[in-house]
């Protein structure tokens, strides 16, 4: 038995240590938001934040996540608030919108980590893959937010 | 200014049986009915099922609109409401949009099939959609009238509300739904004039994007039934192999192992999650027989690509008399393009979840073709088609990648298997592996010149595979817009021939089909004419549009030089430019690089477009720089290859899409028109890949008539400043 802490709530789980918590989060908690898209962490669309750091999930076993804090998607806010949600609703970001939970993840931890990015810092820190190719709209997005100082 | 017209002049007979009826809560339902047209009845399509809804207006006034076009990222479940709300008159805000459920009713009124493809949903539906909306408009005018004793001509719908000026009475739509329902359906509604929409032409937020900012919008991927179990696969390696033997002895010890499914060239494993289904998998030894592709390397495919252009083929357009101007003048050019197989790689893999049970079976997956679902779930069970209800959900990315239901009769066998729901995933690499690729093709020009360097001869041997079970199969299909009669540049003796060959690999339609090869070997080989005879690529264009219908091809173009600075292109600067038909829509596309060594550095992209009357201008913009992303990747480095009869390719690590690091700036101006609406999806992923070869040359002198770009040893980075 694993203990979890999942936006900010304990659970205890009972799977393999070695399964990939992307699937404890999607099939064990129903935390969907979180997506399957390559299982080699090559595209981030199954990234969270564990203690506020952007990992791709599908390659980090449950058991390296026991006493951190992991955020989800559904985690970001209650009502779709968080400033980098409203950011990508007001950019109109999202197209088929499978990548974009991992995307807005990876875009709060760089926000996090550098308040007012530049293009390098995002085109450093932004690598997952949308086929959409909602690049140019993530960008502005990402600067929207920052610009309204929002993590100052 | 145009006038109101009649919606009945321009609807197909199956169409003109709109049912009115009470909704289950009172209000006004719309729905199609029958008889069925001539199509349906000659597929022998039952006629006994019940109408299905197009529209409901709840007496809360609630407005309910079933899309014919599932959503996935291309805007369907805006567009298609925005359109019927329009002439309805109702009010955006009250609008809940539903996913068809399979049925002929749904079918695109142009091509005939429920499949969301070929950028032909707004341009098949659109007549419709304003028939469909004026008539409930229509209908509850009247019950207004009638409740205040008026002449329904003196009343106005806006925002779901009706309004009687000289009185100043109104009411609301759902106030008047469930009288509306019980009046008879007119025939002949007045559709609005185009300068009268005041929704059309806006960019409201496309409908379900606050389910995609949350994690709540539910994709395939996401159905979860109670009791279910989840299913992995892994099919031949080799693409024509087939299931010889196995030995899953060691799988059935794995935890949570439920069954193995054998399938005719792969296998599924079942377990109680899919991480252990995945693992059980991995432990079941497996032997094919190869099939016929084995020992079947690319290089393979190019040389009997090649070798067909001298094999008589299909003669899809002729024009004047090509060969025999190409014998006589002496001033000729001839090339040869070449383009690789290419995998959609849709975001969300594929996957379906399947259940059986005593009514039939159900579905639950994201498809582009619903009735397709429905078939291959009939196929598998052996029941009639009405046993089998699909549930669309968000597609992760479709690309004409879930136009197929492969994945729906593995899901479904993997259901019949343990008599359980099922949810069967595919891994990426099967994904990569397995997909309905982009056909290999190949193309041989030869052009004639004049003696006023004029082109008087164009020839075109289009090589690619094809086949005859398919829809929109055979030369005259994938020769696409070069065989259309409406093709832009005026050549006089003018030759079109296609040539069918089954390599043996499954192939499918991929995001802008036979216009994601034609453009990029055409386009370059009007490049070349126009080097070859000295004149600037844009202006030798431009002389070859100086005709009637090359009117709209004409002014994208200039647009798009103009916008792109043409004439002043910076220091160091090399501009590409590529323009044609495609979807219904005329397009064309500016590529500006510089070249450091063997890197392109693509510093902006300026794309112009006429689609007609823009339903969602916000949207536009969004497909077309979506579809050039699309484009780009491929151009640059997309190539699935063979050897021994399997894909080289596995994953993202080695199938690369472009990064948010190698974006470059876009810039998309849409011409205003009032044409009918053509395609916004697909245009945009073809000019890219002939403007950037096209500015290569221009930068190097270098002509690339085959990709990837990367396959001449170029690289590439974006440059956005």
């Amino acid at each position: 038995m694993l203990e979890l802490q999942v936006n900010g709530k304990a659970y205890r789980v009972d799977v393999d240590p070695t399964t990939p918590l992307l699937w404890v989060l999607r099939d064990g908690l129903d935390l969907i938001g979180t997506k399957f898209g390559c299982g080699v962490g090559a595209c981030g669309a199954c990234t969270v934040l564990m203690d506020g750091q952007a990992m791709r999930s599908c390659v980090v076993p449950v058991s390296a996540v026991a006493g951190k804090a992991v955020t989800t998607i559904e985690g970001l806010s209650n009502d779709g608030s968080h400033p980098v949600q409203q950011a990508w609703l007001a950019e109109s970001v999202p197209q088929c919108g499978y990548c974009q939970s991992g995307m807005m993840l990876a875009a709060v931890a760089l926000l996090k980590h550098k308040p007012q990015p530049t293009d390098a810092d995002i085109d450093t820190a932004m690598t997952n893959i949308c086929r959409c190719g909602t690049y140019n709209r993530i960008r502005r997005a990402i600067h929207a937010a920052a610009r309204r100082n929002l993590y100052v | 200014m145009s006038s109101p017209v009649q919606a009945g002049a321009c609807v197909l007979n199956r169409r003109e049986f709109i049912h009115s009826a009470a909704s289950v809560g009172g209000g006004l339902l719309l729905a199609f009915g029958w008889p069925v047209g001539r199509l349906e009845a000659e597929q022998n399509i039952p006629t006994t099922r019940s109408p299905s809804a197009f529209l409901e207006i709840g007496t809360d006034g609630t407005i309910t609109v079933t899309s014919p076009a599932v959503e996935m990222g291309q805007g369907g479940h805006t567009a298609m409401p925005m359109i019927l709300i329009e002439e309805l008159g109702g009010d955006w805000n009250r609008v809940q949009v539903k996913d068809a459920p399979a049925g002929v009713v749904y079918n695109n009124p142009v091509f005939h099939q429920q499949s969301t493809v070929g950028s032909f949903s707004v341009r098949g539906w659109y007549a419709e959609l304003r028939r469909i909306g004026a008539t409930a408009r229509e209908m509850l005018l009247q019950a207004a009238a009638a409740d205040w004793d008026v002449p329904a001509g003196e009343l106005n719908a806006a925002n779901s509300v009706i309004s009687h000026p000289t009185s100043g009475r109104s009411c609301h739509f759902g106030s008047v739904a469930s009288m509306a329902a019980r009046l008879p359906v007119p025939q002949h509604p007045t559709l609005k004039s185009s300068v009268d929409f005041n929704l059309i032409g806006t960019s409201p937020r496309r409908v379900e994007l606050s389910k995609k900012i949350d994690g709540s919008a539910r994709y395939g991927i996401d159905v979860t039934l109670p009791n279910m179990l989840y299913a992995a696969i892994k099919m031949s390696p080799t693409l024509s192999g087939t299931l010889k033997s196995f030995d899953d002895s060691a799988a059935q010890r794995a935890a949570g192992y439920r069954a193995t499914v054998p399938l005719p060239d792969g296998m599924i494993v079942i377990a109680d999650s899919y991480w252990q289904a995945r693992q059980a998998l991995a432990q079941v030894n497996v032997e094919y027989a190869p099939g016929k592709l084995a020992g079947v390397d690319s290089p393979q495919i190019s040389q009997i690509l090649r070798a067909a252009f001298t094999e008589p083929g299909a003669v899809v357009r002729s024009e004047g008399d090509a060969p025999a101007v190409l014998a006589r003048l002496p001033n000729t050019l001839e090339a040869v393009y070449e383009v690789p197989y290419l995998a959609h790689a849709c975001m969300e893999p594929m996957n379906c979840t399947a259940n059986i049970d005593a009514a039939g079976c159900e579905v639950w997956c994201g498809t582009q073709a619903p009735q397709g679902a429905q078939q291959a779930a009939a196929s598998v069970l052996k029941i009639p088609i009405e046993q089998v209800r699909v549930h669309t959900q968000y597609l992760g990315g479709g690309f004409g990648r879930r136009g197929e239901s492969d994945f729906v009769v593995q899901a479904v066998m993997a259901a019949k298997a343990v008599g359980r729901p099922v949810k069967l995933i595919w891994s990426r690499e099967e994904d990569i592996q397995h997909d309905y690729y982009r056909p290999a093709a190949a193309i041989r020009f030869r052009a004639a010149l004049d003696g006023e360097k004029r082109l008087s001869a164009l020839e075109c041997v289009v090589v690619t595979s094809s086949a005859p079970t398919r829809i929109g199969a055979g030369p005259a299909f994938y020769t696409g817009s070069i065989a259309d009669s409406n093709y832009s540049y005026a050549v006089p003796n003018f030759r079109v021939t296609g040539l069918d060959k089954d390599l043996g690999v499954r192939f499918g339609f991929w995001r802008s089909v036979n216009e994601s090869h034609n453009p990029f070997m055409l386009e370059g080989f009007i490049d070349e004419i126009a080097h070859h005879l000295q004149q600037d690529p844009y202006q030798f264009r431009r002389s070859l549009l100086q005709h009637g219908r090359g009117r709209r091809q004409l002014a994208v173009l200039d647009l798009a030089a103009e916008k792109a600075g043409w004439r002043n292109r910076r220091a160091g600067h090399a501009l590409g430019i590529a323009a044609f038909e495609a979807f219904g829509s005329f397009i064309a596309t500016v590529a500006d690089i510089s070249m450091k060594g063997p890197e392109i550095r693509l510093h902006r992209v300026v794309t112009a477009i006429d689609c007609g009357v823009a339903i969602h201008p916000d949207n536009i913009q969004a497909q077309l720089e979506g579809g050039m992303v699309y484009g780009l990747t491929a151009a640059l480095r997309g190539q699935i290859t063979l050897a021994n009869g399997a894909v080289e390719q596995t994953n993202f690590t080695d199938y690369r899409m472009l990064t948010m690091a190698e974006m470059p700036r876009v810039e998309c101006h849409v011409l205003p028109s009032t044409e009918a609406p053509g395609g916004i999806g697909e245009p945009g992923t073809a000019p890219i890949a002939p403007a950037l070869a096209n500015a290569i040359y221009a930068a190097t002198g270098n002509r690339l008539r085959s990709l990837p770009l990367s396959s001449h040893g170029l690289t590439y980075s974006a440059q956005r400043t």
